[in-house]
């Protein structure tokens, strides 16, 4: 079993890497571009997408795409989100061969102006129609910006939030949270560009280095996929005695994060743990313990685990979740074959061309194995059904790991997990009604008042 | 009755029970003497559960409030509530008979008795029947039409009912103790008396008292109550809602809600915690101060969005002038103001009863707003038809006008 498992961290470096497009719609999507090059971002393509002529030449990017060519000839869209879609879509050749054989393609923009709010949709909706995973990080303007502006940027966000797999919002009123208000406008700005990069970053990262645990592709398809879209980001890096403490706290206190108290709605959550060679088991115990204090009992922490030579003496934590509607959420985790859905087509896929090179039985890395005894009682918590399965699988459905595993857990569990949510059920009618439970219900539009707020409305506390 | 010009409010609430004693002034004013109250108990959601328990508590707020005013009570305005009062507008239409073009009193009664004939449930009652606005021949904004001349008259009522023997119950708990109800009235109305002046009342607005175990609000559009309301919900569910979420004691989370909480999110630094003593000063658990915020967020958010929607659907959010006046015991959440502003999207206040002679600490607590304005009642009914008649033949008649001050 060992051997099965050995033989699947050599697949991962051997498998035809994903295909990472970065695009950054308008103005400020190009300046989040820059930033994110300027901080060194690495296998990534990027692209830079503007109705306007001149901030376009002034980007960094690889790769440009002028926006309505005949209809704006090279100038902005003028704030108007009708005009900005109406160039994308004078350009949708340009930018369909520009997503073309993607896997996961990231757009960037500003929503509020002309080209972030309009084009920003209508990209995505093209990149999802090639099949990639799209991922859409917006920053919001700030609330002085003017109602309109706010208004535009909301209406583009409900587009937005419908035509992609994720979308990580960035509050620039929250933003400014980050720096003070008499530090310069420019600073301001680089700082909410900076946390907009570091996302970007800390998820190709995730999905280049899987690392010891693995965490993958298919995690983040599980976790921001099938949600309301609403993505929750914290990073944090910290070097010292303390720091694994330290980069959570840091990974937490994110403007995105909202002090942690998000996390607690949330129903998957990755976390991914980077450090150097010396990274601990102790430390990576105190991250998942003080996380899960955050997190709610029903939330699936999926821990992944990365060695990086380059980082040194600093670990850095990820924490990546989305919120999803609760109100249909937890339902949808005890009807589990129907949740399976429609991510299997999505996995059959991503297998198949996983699948494709062949099978080599390489000798695993010797230095592997030691570190491998580190992973076993972590990975046995986590996810007790891949043990079994690697035996009775056969190797080539093994090879990416937990999508296997995920997809054959239809199988073998539905009847465990349905007795599960049942337990959970009852016991939430039997406890909820405290002092009232012998008086008059208080019944409006058919609710039972007297059960408390945050049980019915599955606000998590605490 | 020792005096005349005594008036006195009784409200027999969930958490307490109050008494409010006042005399009225030769120039027409109110002067509080004194203020009793008690802890209830046998009390859930404004309505009486343990009737000995309960008639125990009335008795130690009457007691009390006799010694602190130095006045024997003989009869009360009581106060009632629950989530069993319903209300509704009508219209009530009289022709005058040919030959006859001045409208006279009876033309008032009689249109006041035709918008009354509704049918109710064979269990319920008409509590109150408050006039809006008349209208003479189809003309609109006559506030007295009495002597006008018109063939039709027609009036715009706002009609108060409720379960009979859960009024009885209160009623007969008062009697029990040798006492006279004078009237019942509904605690919104109350509390709008005490909360609110013309002025505002002619502006537009909201009233919502949230007390211990109900939530009342009231709607004054153009000096007419337009509509009124009462959710059994209140402070209790609140205390309920933290010793179900934090697992600890509802006295415990009693004392909690009233220390620590507040209705603002995000308030608390991340991972801010309190620490639970017990009684002989051990620190035990701690809880985290943002969990507290939440849970007394959702419930307060969820009352006021009830009454938001409520008061949305017969559309007189717009017409609120002078904004939400949020008042009773739960009003005294930190931040609960800001809450009712997010919500309503009015500007919002908290308010105790306005200020009164006499006894000026009663004025300071929201607490008291009820009662107050029970006596405040009183002396709009006193003022408004001096000769006193027989209390039951009053009961419907006295209230034209009251509601229009």
């Amino acid at each position: 079993m060992v051997q099965l498992n050995r033989q699947y961290g050599r697949q991962e470096t051997a498998s035809e890497p994903r295909k990472i497009r970065v695009i950054g719609v308008g103005g400020a999507g190009s300046n989040i571009l820059d930033r994110a090059m300027l901080d060194g971002i690495d296998h990534v393509e990027l692209t830079t997408v503007n109705t306007d002529v001149q901030s376009l030449t002034g980007s960094v990017a690889n790769q440009k795409i002028q926006l309505g060519r005949n209809l704006t000839r090279g100038l902005g869209s003028g704030g108007d989100p009708e005009l900005g879609l109406a160039a994308a879509e004078e350009s949708s050749e340009e930018i369909q061969s520009a997503v073309a054989g993607c896997d996961i393609v990231f757009i960037c923009a500003g929503l509020g102006g002309g080209t972030g709010s309009g084009a920003a949709p209508f990209i995505a909706k093209l990149a999802r129609e090639v099949g990639a995973l799209v991922l859409v990080l917006v920053a919001m303007p700030f609330t002085f910006e003017g109602r309109r502006r706010c208004a535009q940027a909301a209406a583009s966000l409900q587009l937005i939030r419908e035509n992609s797999d994720a979308v990580i919002c960035f509050e620039n009123d929250r933003m400014a949270e980050l720096t003070l208000p008499r530090m310069g406008i420019h600073e301001a700005f680089a700082a909410a560009d900076v946390t907009i990069s570091q996302s970007i970053r800390a998820i190709s990262n995730l999905l280049r280095q899987p690392g010891l645990i693995r965490l993958g592709f298919d995690d983040i398809c599980s976790v921001l996929r099938d949600s309301d879209a609403r993505a929750l980001f914290g990073f944090g890096e910290a070097d010292g005695e303390n720091r694994a403490h330290d980069a959570l706290v840091k990974s937490l206190r994110n403007p995105l994060m909202h002090r942690g108290e998000m996390l607690a709605n949330a129903t998957n959550v990755i976390v991914q743990i980077r450090g150097g060679a010396n990274v601990t088991l102790g430390e990576v115990g105190i991250v998942m313990e003080e996380l899960n204090r955050h997190v709610s009992d029903r939330t699936q922490l999926m821990m992944g685990i990365a060695i990086d030579a380059g980082m040194g003496s600093r670990l850095s934590v990820s924490i990546i979740s989305s919120l999803g509607d609760s109100s249909d959420r937890p339902h949808k985790a005890e009807a589990y074959p129907a949740l399976q859905e429609p991510e299997r087509t999505e996995i059959e896929v991503t297998r198949e061309r996983v699948s494709d090179p062949a099978l080599p039985t390489h000798v695993p890395e010797p230095a592997i194995t030691l570190r491998l005894e580190d992973e076993r009682p972590i990975d046995g918590v986590k996810l007790d059904a891949e043990p079994v399965e690697a035996i009775e699988t056969r190797a080539p459905r093994k090879e990416n790991g937990k999508e296997a595993a995920s997809a054959d857990k239809a199988a073998p569990k539905p009847a465990p997990k349905k007795i599960e949510a049942k337990q959970e059920v009852l016991q939430f009618d039997a406890v909820s009604r405290g002092r009232f439970e012998k008086s008059e219900p208080t019944i409006i539009d058919g609710q039972d008042l007297d059960v408390p707020t945050f049980l019915r409305r599955r606000v998590k506390v605490g | 009755m020792a005096r005349d010009n005594i008036f006195v409010g009784l409200e027999i609430g969930t958490t307490k029970v109050c008494v409010v004693v006042a005399e009225a002034r030769h120039d027409n004013t109110l002067k509080i003497l004194g203020v009793g109250n008690a802890p209830s108990r046998g009390i859930r959601k404004g309505e009486i559960v343990d009737f000995e328990t309960a008639k125990r508590c009335v008795h130690d707020a009457i007691a009390d409030a006799e010694e602190r005013s130095d006045v024997e009570i003989s009869e009360v305005y009581l106060g009632i509530s629950g989530g069993h009062i319903r209300s509704f507008n009508n219209r009530g239409i009289v022709l005058l008979e040919e030959g006859r073009e001045e409208i006279d009193e009876q033309d008032l009664e009689d249109v006041r008795t035709n918008a009354r004939e509704v049918s109710l449930p064979m269990e319920d009652c008409v509590l109150h029947t408050i006039i809006q606005h008349y209208f003479v021949d189809g003309q609109g904004g006559v506030l007295n039409p009495l002597g006008l001349f018109g063939k039709k008259l027609e009036a715009d009522f706002h009609i108060v009912y409720g379960i009979r023997t859960r009024i009885q119950n209160a009623i007969r708990c008062v009697k029990e103790l040798e006492l006279e109800t004078a009237d019942v009235v509904i605690n919104s109305f109350g509390t709008a008396q005490a909360v609110l002046d013309k002025n505002y009342k002619q502006l537009g607005a909201l009233v919502i008292d949230i007390g211990g175990g109900t939530t009342d609000f009231v709607v004054y559009v153009e000096g007419a109550v337009k509509q009124s309301g009462v959710i059994a919900i209140g402070g209790d569910h609140i205390t309920n809602d933290l010793s179900i979420g934090l697992k600890i004691p509802s006295a415990r989370a009693e004392k909690l809600k009233i220390e620590e909480g507040d209705v603002t999110l995000g308030n608390a630094f991340p991972g801010e915690t309190i620490v639970l003593r017990d009684e002989t000063g051990f620190a035990g658990r701690e809880i985290e101060r943002e969990t507290l915020n939440q849970i007394i967020h959702c419930r307060v958010r969820e009352i006021f969005e009830i009454v938001q929607r409520q008061v949305d659907a017969d559309q007189n959010l717009n017409y609120l002038g002078a904004g939400v006046f949020v008042t009773g015991g739960s009003s005294q959440l930190r931040g609960i103001e800001h809450l009712a502003g997010e919500v309503f999207g009015l500007p919002s206040r908290v308010t105790a009863p306005l200020p009164l002679a006499g006894v000026t600490s009663a004025f300071e607590n929201p607490q008291f707003s009820t009662a107050i304005g029970l006596v405040r009642y009183a002396h709009l009914v006193h003022l408004d038809r001096p000769m006193a008649r027989g209390i039951l033949s009053r009961t419907m008649k006295r209230l034209s006008g009251i509601f229009r001050t």
